[in-house]
């Protein structure tokens, strides 16, 4: 008897006192409040002291939301580093809020800044989604916020919310899709269908990412580091600094494609890995079309020069290659960007909206590159 | 803005199990209404801290938490859903009532690629219709011992280039039973099974899509005593090149009425599919060891039959690894009726008017790898009186040859495809 009321007790014991996030090691509870992420003054949301607030060095795009993460190790753990891996230890939580500043007249806007805690006045949220390392492995799902912007709720299967955004072209209204939880693992579970779910921004390189770098707009090392009176070189020294990691790794950050210094082909490369490589990898759900989009451009057809489509039906848009070399406006992959449509866009999941400056850098990369593909003969063509 | 404590100390903690689930409202309900009004904001009490699920996110909560042996129901009547479903859990069975009975439409679908999307070993489907999808209808991956029974994915404003590319889709599985299923109106193909292995396909019925059924880059696949008609072309047997799974055959096609497939082809250019001119009855491109046999082919009016290599469709080919060559063709045993009178294609246009005869029954493309014979490739007996043409698409379709001759030869008889979950 009291064995099977200690899972319930347990956490109920250690929501009384202290500001420390709370981890559930086998169900979901209902609100994101009974983890404890963060502090709540009513005004603000506020990531407890002891999370450390990161962002990736190459963001994934959702729709212009901002994001604001946190990570949380419980005291006394570490992570490893192996084989290049972070392993997390269990009880280890990561969030991401996802957010829009609002406008004077309730319309939402584009994320700009990212923010180390969100003000009510000024930001809507709209889902967190968090990632909780277990026994068994990570668990990934979602809380949905509700109208009023006082708790988020979890929701297996999702939710769809309709957002009105401005932006430059004017107002757009969409539904901005909260994932369910295999959708989840679409993306976050990279080798499919056996693999398990991983972090994809909390991994080596992404966090090798200089924190308060100008222009990129990374967070100093959250409002906490007076804490830790850290002013780390990077997230993984931050890490460092807790506790978290036993030695700070050598870690090259990884390219992003909001590097304006970096050549276009690195910026390609790395927009394509961390928007379509979680699929798009030789193990990957999208391996089924052997189209590789994970950074590694092992050769030039798994790249998508002149590689026919396999099964895009109508996300070939009637054109015949996925990337045509100098011909943009041919390709079947800037074509899948620039759509919005269920069937046809990709990446399939985590926008309605399509990504203006993703497109933009594609479409330069492809338009600069040399070569070009053959006019099929169609000798047996239907047309 | 009211404020409340984001840690109400009165709360309970009210974890999620799966025997919480509210039951699946029997009901139609406008989901792409419900689903957008944010059902969360009525929960601030502590007592009731879930969302009163409509039909949608019931059944996509149900897929996600569901456990081996579990069968999820999908009760009569025509639901409406917004979003794709997925299916990662094994063992699961999803039933209806009957394919005209219980029916999954997604008209109004605003996101997800499929219909439903499918990972999971043990998996069977009976017994339902998806109506409608955006993508493919139902799409399942990377599963071994996959089931589809009397399931009917259409869409249902006829054959349209907006349709979505496949309706039945297993890909990268394997122990495969399509039975008693119905392909309609898919704008690449009706039944698709793609590198995969050991599939049979049988007692189903494929129409007005531009593939009936295609089997491609799989191996050991029976596909018989199914119907393929008005589609664009009947039954296609395909290896493509550039594709992690590729060298296909080993297919056996038999007792199949393969007629009437004369639809205008609407596939998105770009797509294999639209290379297929209409009027094609069954096409083996690419393959070896096909098997086909005691077919009925009527009125197919490009060609009743093809054999042709890749090369056919005039695309370039950059994979080293790939066979473009059919070979080890067996064709025995078939009728063949009328067919050939309209052909779609400029090669066999050319041959009908330079003939002034209906293009033959049994079409070969000539292409083969140096130093192979006719045989190699194609043997043909006991098909009535079903005449032939080798296109001699080697010299520029210059020379074709109408002898049936080098091509009596006594093929080998495939073994019966046996699948795990029909030992």
């Amino acid at each position: 008897m009291i064995r099977s009321l200690l899972p319930v007790l347990l956490p109920a014991l250690l929501l009384a006192g202290c500001g420390e996030p709370r981890f559930f090691e086998q169900d979901n509870p209902p609100r994101l409040s009974d983890w404890n992420l963060f502090r709540d003054d009513g005004a603000r949301l506020i990531p407890r002291e002891k999370t450390l607030v990161f962002a990736p060095a190459n963001p994934l795009f959702t729709d212009y939301a901002g994001k604001l993460r946190t990570m949380w190790l419980p005291a006394g753990a570490q992570a490893r580093l192996r084989e290049g891996e972070l392993e997390f230890p269990v009880g280890s939580i990561l969030s991401k809020t996802f957010y829009y500043p609002t406008g004077a007249d309730g319309v939402l806007l584009e994320s700009a800044n990212h923010e180390n805690e969100l003000d009510r006045q000024q930001h809507r949220m709209i889902e967190t989604r968090l990632l909780v390392r277990r026994e068994d492995g990570w668990h990934a799902m979602a809380y949905v916020w509700n109208e009023q912007q006082t708790e988020a709720f979890l929701r297996v299967a999702g939710a769809s919310v309709p957002v009105s955004l401005r932006r430059e072209s004017g107002i757009e209204d969409f539904v901005y899709f909260v994932p369910n939880e295999n959708q989840c693992a679409g993306c976050h579970v990279t080798e499919h269908p056996d693999g398990s779910l991983r972090p994809l921004g909390a991994v080596p390189d992404q966090l090798a990412a200089a924190i308060g770098n100008s222009g990129s707009g990374h967070p100093a090392a959250s409002g906490n580091s007076d804490a830790f009176g850290e002013g780390h070189s990077s997230y993984l020294a931050a890490m460092r600094a807790r506790g978290w990691l036993a030695e700070l790794p050598s870690q090259l950050p990884a390219a992003s494609w909001e590097d304006s210094e970096a050549n276009l082909e690195t910026r390609a490369g790395a927009y394509l890995d961390i928007h379509c490589g979680h699929c798009h990898n030789p193990d990957g759900a999208a391996d089924t079309s052997a189209l590789v989009l994970d950074g590694a451009h092992r050769n030039t057809i798994e790249l998508g020069v002149c590689k026919t489509p396999v099964a895009a039906g109508g996300g070939a848009g009637d054109l015949l290659y996925s990337i045509h070399p100098g011909a943009p406006e041919r390709s079947i992959l800037l074509y899948r960007m620039e759509s919005s449509e269920p069937d046809e866009m990709m990446p399939e999941l985590g926008r309605s909206l399509a990504h203006t400056e993703g497109i933009a850098l594609i479409r330069d990369w492809i338009a600069a590159m040399a070569g070009d593909c053959p006019a099929p003969a169609r000798a047996f063509g239907a047309r | 803005m009211r404020k409340q404590p984001l840690f109400p100390v009165q709360c309970k903690l009210d974890l999620i199990r799966t025997r919480d689930l509210p039951e699946t409202s029997n009901m139609y309900t406008d989901l792409r209404i419900a689903v957008l009004v944010p059902v969360a904001l009525t929960l601030a009490a502590c007592g009731e801290p879930q969302p009163q699920l409509g039909f949608e996110e019931s059944l996509q909560r149900q897929l996600i938490e569901a456990q081996p042996g579990d069968v999820i129901s999908i009760p009569a009547g025509t639901h409406e859903l917004t979003r794709g479903l997925s299916l990662n859990a094994p063992g699961v069975t999803i039933r209806g009532a009957g394919m005209d009975r219980s029916i999954l439409s997604f008209r109004n679908q605003i996101q997800g690629a499929e219909g439903l999307l499918v990972s999971a070993d043990d998996f069977v489907i009976e017994d339902l219709a998806i109506e409608d999808s955006v993508g493919d209808a139902l799409k399942i991956s990377d599963s071994d011992n996959v089931t589809i029974r009397r399931v009917r994915t259409e869409w249902t404003a006829g054959p349209l280039e907006t349709n979505g590319a496949y309706g039945i889709y297993p890909v990268q599985s394997s122990n495969i039973l399509i039975d008693g299923s119905v392909a309609i109106g898919a704008s690449d193909a009706g039944i698709y099974v793609g590198q995969s292995t050991r599939i049979i396909v049988r007692n189903s019925r494929a129409e007005y899509n531009v593939a009936g059924i295609e089997i491609e880059n799989s191996t050991f696949a029976d596909v018989h005593d199914n119907v393929a008609t008005n589609n664009t072309g009947g039954i296609l047997v395909f290896d493509l090149p550039n594709l992690p799974v590729q060298g296909g055959r080993n297919t056996r096609v038999f007792n199949n009425r393969i007629v009437d497939n004369n639809t205008a082809n609407f596939a998105p250019e770009g797509n294999i599919v639209a290379t297929v001119p209409a009027g094609t009855g069954l096409m083996v491109l690419a393959n070896d060891n096909i098997e086909v046999f005691g077919n009925e082919f009527a009125n197919n009016d490009s060609a009743n039959m093809m054999v042709v290599s890749y090369h056919i469709t005039g695309l370039p080919i950059d994979d080293e690894n790939y066979d473009p060559f059919p070979e080890s063709i067996h064709v025995h045993d078939n009728s063949f009726s009328g067919g050939g009178a309209a052909p779609d294609s400029e090669p066999l246009a050319l041959l009908r008017e330079a003939t002034g005869q209906a293009v033959p029954d049994i079409v070969w493309d000539g292409t083969m790898v140096p130093g192979k014979t006719a045989p190699d490739v194609l043997c043909m007996r006991g098909n009535g009186d079903a005449d032939f043409v080798n296109l001699d698409a080697p010299g520029g379709f210059a020379a074709p040859i109408f002898e049936i001759g080098p091509h009596d030869c006594a093929g080998a008889e495939l073994p019966e495809v046996s699948i795990s979950t029909e030992p």
